[in-house]
């Protein structure tokens, strides 16, 4: 009875990984009403009523209501949907590079992707309208997102090309040739922020603190095939991910294709946080963050770290943008600085608490 | 389909509400369209600004939607605006497409230095709020005009415009700036024409540009430790206008706005530039 | 079962091993012995299809080891390594989880448990399972990857080996009998067991045959008797040995000179 009673409560619930997904997809879907239904402009239920009449084709709207159907269905629905995604995509990311480079402090950042995306997106800002011109009016909305997906897969490109030597990307080679692609990175993007002018440094400062403001429907197909693919395609490399636990060596004395799955996880890694910092800017801590809870309740199997980073990832950053466009109204807070805020003193605790339990 | 069908009854929304004219809510964004709208007699329309509209008083106690490159678009839908006049600075874009879709109604008002921009500005703004902006910008360009005889009798002073000097290599501004704008129509000469835009000043250069004034934004000027402070920066110290002591420090949206207030901020910063000079009184207006 | 002709590895233009031809059967346990840097972990490693051999051949059932797909070699041989640390946080009974993996998709994925349940209790470590990897000494760590090993060929239904390396560097004499004695009763099953070992004792005593390496070259293959011969042992340890009946040979160092 005593033995009973010192086991690890969280391992039943381990042993139930459809319970604790479905837990984490009603936390998500209760996230996403709340981003819906809350903000700075309020919507009374007969206004939700009235838009959602009009939705499924029961009566038309009032005019009364009109502002609130432009709020509930122009404003919200896309960005909500957006943070979901791109939430989803950054927890699962940050969750396979942790378990690909077997480092609990790994992020997508490591593989460059960011400072790539950054580079790209300064250099969209600085020279956009002056190179483009006139094309810039057509191509604008596109052109920043445009040039910070490439510019976020270039940058992962070159680097696991340093990383890859007689075709094996070492781990310790990748991470330093990381270490080499964000440095240059930065420092070219030191160089396009000298030539900036002082509207364009505040623009690119807005840029790296992350926001959904600028969520549309147009971007949602976009975001949901460059996010939510790659994500479903991290999740599917669980097994692989779970065998990684043990070694490189030991991943492959189990059966897994080591290389392949490396090469695959990176890129899936880097065409999701890419997409998702094309159209928000940068978002820290999701990734960093998200996985590290799941392990901590859950152990550290993927078949329960990758989705659950995904679904737990999607929740949180809908709630943060939620907060970040409530706290501040009429004005907005960067969403990048929500998470922050709240990942940051959590992560803090997270170790302390680690180091106590140790000690 | 349906979603189509909510953008479109969205777009209806502007006309629903113009037709209540007398109650109707601004939200300005930009120093320039906020200072004008309060000129034109329509402040107490006004129901939100932003950051940088801090004048005149009354616009410091209404909400802030924010930065002006950083704008909310629910955040302006929340104050229901039945006219949201921004300043073509006002972004991201990315945000305003946003506000687009919706169907908010926006009024655009491109930006400029120079008597031309302001008047346009004035009579823009009073197209888009429905009062007739024709007089107040006729003031203002009288006024204006009536300084331009005696500052061009003047000999143009050398001088630069410092944005900051509390870190590092000072902040000036170049070619196609406000500031330059400012310092030429002042009876000043802007000697930094290498580039455009702000950008930091080597001590190297400022000895070469040798400036006699340096010319600053009272609150950047207060930030650097007043003018000991701003001496004390290398750059700033080989010049002439070091020598002389002759800093001097304007307001910034007064100085560079642009708006109604345009007149007499050229004449504030000429005559503190050429103190001897035999410059006109302006009359008092309401809107300064 | 497994099979190396003319096996030759150089590393940075050094050869590690030359050519080494030798046989692992199903039934029998061989030990890989000799000094350090001979190369026996190098040849267990290019046995185990990890690494690929610079010169000559090595086959699972005549197939290039290289040309098997990594699961289906990983259904035929399951390896337990020196130092296996995990990443992050993970119950013992989780780890030993991990040996199933390369059942997935397979119809053997129906006795996961069971197996899981059978190496737990093979290796000793049932008691251990609900317990944190992080928690454990060296030795339960050994234990507990055994299980894990022993998990993976769970299954196999034709010839398997299970490979291991140095596996009793970590563990008491009580652990190191009962491994040893699960060695043999794992090849009296049938299974082909390729063994590093340094304890020429525990050569002598769990070994079939003895793959005697010196410098990359393999010295002798055979009955410990043969491959443990004090005379060969002394030209490759340059030290006199010792054989005593039914403990094996024995180094005689100064000490033990003097008391002898």
């Amino acid at each position: 009875m005593h033995i009973a009673r010192i086991a690890p409560p969280q391992r039943r619930l381990a042993d139930r990984p459809t319970l604790i997904l479905l837990g984490g997809a009603v936390l998500l879907m209760a996230a996403m009403a709340a981003g819906v239904l809350f903000g700075p402009a309020r919507i009374s239920p007969g206004g939700l009523g009235a838009v959602l009449a009009d939705f499924l084709g029961l009566a038309p709207l009032p005019d009364a209501f009109r502002r609130d159907a432009a709020v509930l269905g122009v404003i919200r629905a896309p960005r909500v949907l957006m943070a979901a995604l791109i939430g989803a995509g950054l927890g699962a990311a940050g969750a396979a590079m942790q378990g690909l480079f077997r480092n609990p402090l790994a992020d997508p950042g490591l593989i460059g992707v960011s400072a790539g995306a950054a580079l790209a997106a300064v250099a969209a800002i600085v020279f956009g309208a002056t190179v483009f011109g006139a094309a810039a009016g057509a191509l604008g909305l596109w052109m920043l997102p445009l040039a910070a997906f490439i510019g976020g897969l270039a940058a992962t490109l070159l680097m696991t090309r340093l990383g890859t030597v007689g075709g094996v990307t070492g781990v310790a080679t990748l991470l330093l040739a990381g270490v080499a692609v964000n440095a240059l990175a930065g420092a070219l993007t030191g160089l396009l922020i000298f030539t900036a002018d002082d509207r364009q440094v505040r623009d690119i400062t807005f840029w790296t603190l992350g926001s959904l403001a600028g969520s549309r429907w147009e971007q949602v197909p976009v975001v949901a095939a460059l996010v939510g693919l790659p994500t479903l395609g991290l999740i599917a490399l669980a097994r692989p991910l779970d065998a990684l636990l043990l070694g490189e060596a030991e991943a492959f004395h189990l059966g897994q294709k080591v290389e392949v799955v490396k090469r695959i996880a990176v890129t899936l890694a880097a065409i999701a946080v890419a997409a998702g910092v094309a159209f928000t800017g940068l978002i820290g801590f999701v990734g960093l963050v998200v996985p590290h809870l799941l392990r901590l309740g859950f152990g550290s199997g993927h078949r329960i770290v990758l989705p659950g980073s995904a679904l737990l990832g999607a929740a949180l950053l809908v709630l943060a943008d939620l907060a970040a466009r409530s706290l501040a109204a009429p004005a907005e807070l960067p969403v990048g600085v929500v998470t922050a805020l709240l990942g940051a003193p959590f992560f803090l605790w997270l170790l302390r608490r680690r180091a106590g339990g140790v000690a | 389909m349906r979603r189509r069908a909510l953008l479109g009854l969205a777009a209806g929304l502007p006309a629903a509400r113009f037709a209540h004219a007398a109650e109707r809510r601004l939200v300005t964004v930009g120093g320039a369209v906020t200072e004008t709208v309060f000129a034109l007699g329509a402040g107490d329309q006004v129901v939100a600004v932003d950051s940088t509209s801090t004048f005149p008083a009354p616009t410091r106690r209404l909400p802030q939607v924010g930065y002006l490159r950083a704008l909310a678009p629910e955040g302006l839908i929340s104050l229901n605006p039945d006219l949201l006049l921004l300043s073509d600075e006002a972004g991201p874009p990315q945000a305003l497409a946003v506000l687009r879709a919706a169907g908010a109604p926006m009024a655009v008002i491109p930006d400029g230095a120079g008597l031309d921009a302001v008047t346009r500005k004035i009579i823009r703004i009073g197209q888009a709020i429905g009062r007739d902006g024709t007089a107040l910008a006729g003031t203002v360009a009288a006024d204006w005009q009536a300084l331009d005889a005696p500052l061009a009798a003047l000999r143009p002073l050398r001088a630069i415009f410092v944005l900051s000097a509390a870190r590092g290599a000072p902040l000036v501004s170049g070619r196609s700036t406000h500031a330059d704008a400012m310092l030429q129509a002042c009876g000043a000469e802007n000697c930094v024409r290498d580039f455009q835009g702000y950008r930091p000043l080597s001590a190297e250069s400022a000895a070469q540009l040798a400036p006699e004034a340096i010319i600053m934004m009272d609150h950047a000027l207060a930030e650097a430790g007043g003018i000991d402070g701003v001496l004390r920066a290398t750059a700033l110290a080989v010049t002439p206008a070091a020598s002389a002591r002759r800093v001097v420090a304007v307001e910034g949206s007064y100085l560079l706005g642009f708006g109604p207030r345009a007149a007499h901020a050229r004449r504030a910063l000429a005559a503190l530039l050429h103190p001897t000079a035999n410059l006109p009184a302006l009359p008092g207006r309401d809107w300064v | 079962m497994i099979a190396a002709e003319g096996i030759g590895f150089r590393a940075g233009g050094r050869p590690l091993l030359s050519d080494v031809s030798l046989e692992l059967r199903p039934g029998e346990v061989l030990v890989l012995a000799g000094p350090n840097g001979a190369g026996k972990s190098t040849l267990l490693k290019i046995l185990a299809g990890e690494m690929a051999c610079s010169a000559g051949t090595a086959r699972l059932e005549g197939k290039t080891l290289g040309d098997w797909h990594p699961r289906d070699l990983a259904r035929r041989r399951a390896v337990l390594g020196q130092h296996v640390g995990v990443a992050f946080p993970m119950l013992a009974q989780a780890v030993v989880a991990l040996g199933r993996l390369p059942w997935h998709g397979s119809p053997e994925r129906a006795r996961d448990e069971q197996a899981i349940a059978a190496a737990l209790a093979e290796a000793n470590v049932a008691h251990l399972a609900p317990r944190a990897h992080a928690t454990l000494s060296g030795g339960e760590r050994q234990r507990v990857h055994l299980a894990r090993a022993l998990a993976q060929l769970d299954g196999a239904g034709m010839p398997a080996a299970l490979m291991l390396d140095e596996p009793t560097a970590s563990l008491d004499a009580g652990h190191r009998a009962a491994l040893l004695r699960l060695l043999r009763r794992l090849a009296g099953r049938g299974l082909a067991v390729l063994v590093v070992l340094h304890d020429l004792q525990e050569a002598a005593f769990v070994a079939d045959r003895v793959a005697l390496l010196e410098a990359g070259r393999l010295i002798a293959c055979g009955p410990p008797e043969e491959a443990l011969h004090p005379a060969l042992l002394e030209r490759v340890y340059g030290l006199p040995f010792r054989n005593l009946p039914g403990i094996g040979p024995i180094p005689l160092l100064e000490g033990a000179l003097t008391q002898g």
